[in-house]
């Protein structure tokens, strides 16, 4: 492992600033103009706007993201755990529960897949020369 | 020794090394059946169990991990960005589509769910089903839904959909990577995305790209429809 250089380290503290930032932006903006929608994806959706007006995603950022995305699983790690200490849930619930993920993953996937492969031929854009 | 295993110092060590063997796992397995997420929070249930510790204390210990959601969020702006072009070749069918599909995908279980009589916790926990967690859990703290449950739902179905997707778009003859992509995204978002960036780049781009607009039109309709 070779240690990262000081000028890297300035990168990556830039791009956490900048996704911290953007979460306490979105958050003010969200409890000031009573927002429905939760701060951190109005965080999101800034930083989005954002890029989109610079023009591309800086190093750091990018870096710092990535490896946040990559730890994703163990951020919600307490809350999944929790399924198992539901206590408040009765078996019809479970099953109903089971029922709904299961079948209702299968047919809106299936339905979107459909639809996409109508609109993409409609739109003559599916890829004939594969 | 009591007070220790109710503290941070052994909560996030614990949620640390379950999380790095589930990593492991994933990686020998090859199967999103072994997801990290899947075998991490089975070892740190197992864990919790046979210390007896109780679950309230755990939370409360791994309150760090919850403070870098909300970041983890606004990080999932960087891989919509980056796949924007994406959307530029295939252009308004993939936005009928994950839009159309932000609201299928809930409405489709939620409906199933009240066909078998389920409770009104169940169906609120529901409605964030094929978003990715950490939007789902925001939307949840907004919509008074149980954060567990909702979590649980949501790896679930992520599972489900990351498995079912690439042998059922074979049966319909369905081979445009785009497709499977998006459809992956949409219905299995981060167990999904992962499971696309194994069969392509362009895959993996569809999805990552279809999982954050679909989060995100989800947040931005979902708490006007419950809480009006």
């Amino acid at each position: 492992m070779t240690l990262p250089s000081l000028h890297n380290i300035v990168h990556w503290l830039i791009g956490a600033a900048i996704l911290f930032g953007c979460e306490r932006l979105g958050s003010l903006a969200s409890t000031i103009l009573v927002l429905p929608v939760p701060g951190a994806v109005v965080g999101m959706l800034l930083l989005l706007f954002g890029l989109m007006i610079y023009g591309g995603v800086p190093r750091g950022l990018a870096q710092v993201s990535g490896q946040l995305l990559f730890l994703l699983p163990l951020l919600f790690l307490p809350a999944a755990v929790g399924v198992f200490f539901l206590r408040n849930l009765t078996l019809s619930d479970w099953l109903a529960l089971l029922a709904a993920i299961v079948v209702g993953t299968v047919i809106s996937l299936v339905l979107c897949a459909l639809l996409l492969r109508k609109l993409l031929e409609k739109s003559g854009e599916v890829g004939r020369d594969e | 020794m009591n007070e220790f295993l109710h503290s941070p110092l052994f909560a996030l060590p614990l949620s640390l090394s379950a999380f790095w063997a589930g990593v492991c796992i994933y990686r020998r397995s090859g199967t999103v059946l072994f997801h990290p997420i899947v075998t991490a929070s089975l070892l740190v249930t197992a864990l919790l169990y046979t210390l007896d510790i109780p679950y309230g204390d755990y939370q409360q210990a791994s309150a760090l991990l919850y403070a870098l959601l909300g970041p983890a969020v606004v990080a999932l702006a960087v891989p919509l960005k980056q796949n924007l072009t994406v959307l530029r070749r295939a252009g308004w069918p993939l936005l009928v589509t994950i839009t159309v599909g932000a609201f299928l995908a809930p409405t489709v279980a939620v409906l199933i769910a009240l066909l078998f009589g389920a409770g009104e916790s169940v169906l609120l926990a529901l409605s964030g089903k094929s978003i990715t967690t950490p939007i789902a859990l925001t939307i949840a703290e907004k919509i008074h839904s149980a954060v567990s449950l909702t979590a649980g739902i949501v790896i679930l179905t992520g599972v489900v959909g990351a498995l079912a997707t690439p042998p059922l778009l074979k049966r319909l003859s369905i081979r445009d990577e785009r497709i499977l992509g998006v459809v992956l995204g949409i219905n299995a978002h981060a167990v999904g995305t992962a499971r696309a960036l194994e069969i392509s780049a362009l895959c993996g781009a569809c999805a990552a790209f279809a999982m954050g607009l679909c989060g995100a039109l989800t947040a931005l309709v979902l708490p006007l429809i419950v809480g009006g």
